[in-house]
């Protein structure tokens, strides 16, 4: 609230003076170039309303791609009809069951792995953590083609666990926790062992509540990459069975004929989850990009 | 220890069974992440050099898959489409480095300002970066629409009718700054917000001392930001081209890596030899290729960090 009451009032207070007329060419100056980098998003949840594929179309180079007449659902309540179109909702549902299940299995391996590394008395930690520091360079692009031929030999094909259990514990993620964990003051890990607690105790009762800040950028970076997984889900899902919502929307192109209001209500469902986390947890993305880029 | 009393002799073992049991503990709270990502991670990388010397396909057939040394990386290395591949990407790069990085320090610098709702502006300005790649394909499939797309009218408005619409995804020529421009628009957003940091951390005496000195604001601007952003700069340019190298989901999705190949990259390059014509020994050769050039521009940033430092 402080951040933004401050530079709020900054201008009123300096009304009289002639900077005030450089401050607001400067407001109108950003906000035209910020409406200009969105005007794309705009188009899209537009064009989700408008029920005639060849209407969007024709809208398109106008500034009629702004406005809607008629606005409608019937593009969004299609999602949901399983005949002939595709199962979009289904699509949805499969994408989200992937998110939550990655996200909050993945925050937990890789902190209690974190946990050890940092704190643990297992010998060997020290190559164990070297090791996979060392693993964090390998693009996923790179091993995508082996992994296919592990995953359909232990039977996995066409899985919900093929898209899951790959990506849940992630050198780079139990390195960014492990560095949160070594800098907690050795104080609070005796207090925690006086009182004869094991290690998983102390883990979950004193350094997860604690680590906030950290799971959070983990969820956050996990969750993004998760969500806009494509390559992996175009190769190792073959039916609608457990196809994610990102390879379905690409399935509209390459057919002859594309569905625009289909594909833009697709789209606009994709958003609306990252959207809501997005607004409720703003400042949290920023930091959690941050720290990812410092790190990386 | 055998003449201790009972009661200091429970009293230690009380102390120590936490101790052992502590470690089957930390043992069970460390394995399920390294089992996984030996499974899936190291596994896979491992097997990627072994399938890489033999004919393995991506369906096996009858005949079991043979040793064929370093004929796939023979055939990568003579072949004129990845040549092509390779060259597109650094064409990539070379054009959305200063796309996008420019853009992202433009406007990094405006928000780095005084500003009313300036989280605000960053939040809206940090959207793209938060879209799907496969959802900002939708759009700009739109936007580039071959006549009439908004991108053709304001070409066409622009010059007066002059230029003729172009086909921005089927054209050779205009395939890959299309690529680069819808590329440069989803991303960034991350290098602005890593630019804002580094803008955050420039000391304010920095710029009084060039003010007392009577530097003007593009003095200030080449003089002290840009130096202080040296370590920025080449993150953001590592990080860059080790995503170009990676470039996939949008050729794979609005090109196919055509037209003729304009668009061609080394992942869609190996998705096509492996995925789609099941030559899984050559499309590893291209993996292991990939996973050099990563290394490589990795190392690049350690040393040249390291120098400064």
């Amino acid at each position: 609230m402080t951040v933004i009451s401050e530079p709020l009032a900054a201008p009123r207070r300096a009304s009289s003076e002639p900077r005030d007329i450089g401050g607001i060419i400067k407001l109108v100056a950003v906000s035209l170039i910020a409406l200009v980098i969105v005007s794309p998003l705009i188009v899209l949840v537009v064009g989700s309303l408008k029920a005639d594929r060849f209407q969007i179309l024709a809208d398109m180079g106008t500034f009629r791609a702004f406005w809607v007449d008629n606005p409608t659902l019937q593009n969004f309540r299609d999602m949901w009809v399983f005949s002939g179109a595709l199962p979009f909702g289904r699509y949805l549902l499969n994408s989200l069951v992937i998110l939550f299940v990655t996200v909050i299995g993945g925050v937990f391996l890789n902190s209690m792995a974190a946990f050890v590394l940092a704190w643990g008395r297992l010998p060997g930690r020290a190559v164990i953590l070297a090791a996979l520091v060392a693993l964090y360079i390998v693009p996923q692009e790179s091993i995508v083609l082996p992994l296919l031929t592990i995953i359909n030999r232990i039977g996995l094909s066409d899985s919900f666990a093929a898209q899951i259990l790959p990506f849940m514990a992630s050198p780079l993620y139990i390195f960014l926790i492990y560095q949160f964990f070594i800098q907690i003051p050795r104080d609070i890990y005796d207090a925690a062992t006086v009182d004869g607690a094991g290690p998983f105790r102390i883990y979950w009762s004193v350094f997860l509540p604690i680590s906030l800040p950290v799971l959070a950028t983990v969820a956050i970076l996990l969750g993004i990459e998760t969500w806009n997984q494509y390559l992996w889900p175009l190769m190792v899902t073959q039916t609608d069975y457990a196809r994610p919502i990102s390879v379905g929307i690409a399935s509209f192109f390459g057919t002859g004929t594309i569905y625009w209001n289909n594909a833009m209500a697709a789209s606009v469902m994709m958003m609306i989850p990252v959207l809501i986390f997005y607004l409720a947890f703003q400042r949290w993305f920023v930091s959690s990009f941050i720290s990812s880029a410092v790190k990386g | 220890m055998i003449q201790m009393s009972t009661e200091t002799l429970t009293a230690g073992r009380r102390r120590r069974a936490p101790l052992w049991g502590g470690r089957f503990q930390e043992l069970g709270m460390l394995l399920p992440s390294l089992a996984l990502i030996a499974a899936f991670l190291l596994l896979p990388f491992l097997s990627s050099f072994r399938i890489a010397l033999t004919n393995e396909r991506l369906i096996p057939r009858p005949v079991p898959a043979r040793f064929v040394g370093l004929d796939n990386f023979q055939k990568v290395l003579t072949d004129h489409d990845f040549w092509q591949a390779l060259w597109n990407v650094a064409r990539f790069t070379v054009m959305v480095l200063p796309v996008q990085c420019g853009f992202a320090l433009a406007i990094a610098l405006l928000l780095n300002q005084k500003l009313p709702f300036r989280n605000f502006f960053r939040g809206l300005f940090f959207l793209p970066a938060i879209t799907s790649m496969v959802v900002v394909c939708v759009i700009w499939a739109t936007l580039f629409q071959y006549p009439t797309g908004p991108f053709n009218q304001i070409v066409g408005f622009l010059s007066f009718g002059m230029v003729q619409p172009i086909d921005w995804l089927g054209d050779p020529a205009w395939s890959m700054p299309a690529i680069v421009l819808l590329s440069a628009w989803q991303a960034y957003g991350f290098q602005m917000i890593v630019y804002l940091a580094g803008l955050q951390g420039i000391s304010d005496s920095l710029y009084e001392a060039a003010s007392l000195d009577g530097a003007n604001r593009w003095q200030k601007f080449w003089h002290v930001t840009m130096p202080s952003l040296r370590q920025t700069h080449v993150f953001v340019l590592i990080i860059t081209t080790i995503q170009a190298f990676k470039l996939f989901t949008q050729v794979n999705i609005l090109t196919q890596g055509g037209p003729r190949g304009t668009t061609e990259t080394v992942v869609h390059y190996m998705f096509s030899a492996g995925f789609v014509n099941q030559r899984l020994g050559l499309a590893s050769a291209v993996a292991i290729i990939l996973f050099f050039i990563v290394l490589a521009v990795s190392l690049v940033q350690r040393l040249v960090v390291r120098d400064r430092k």
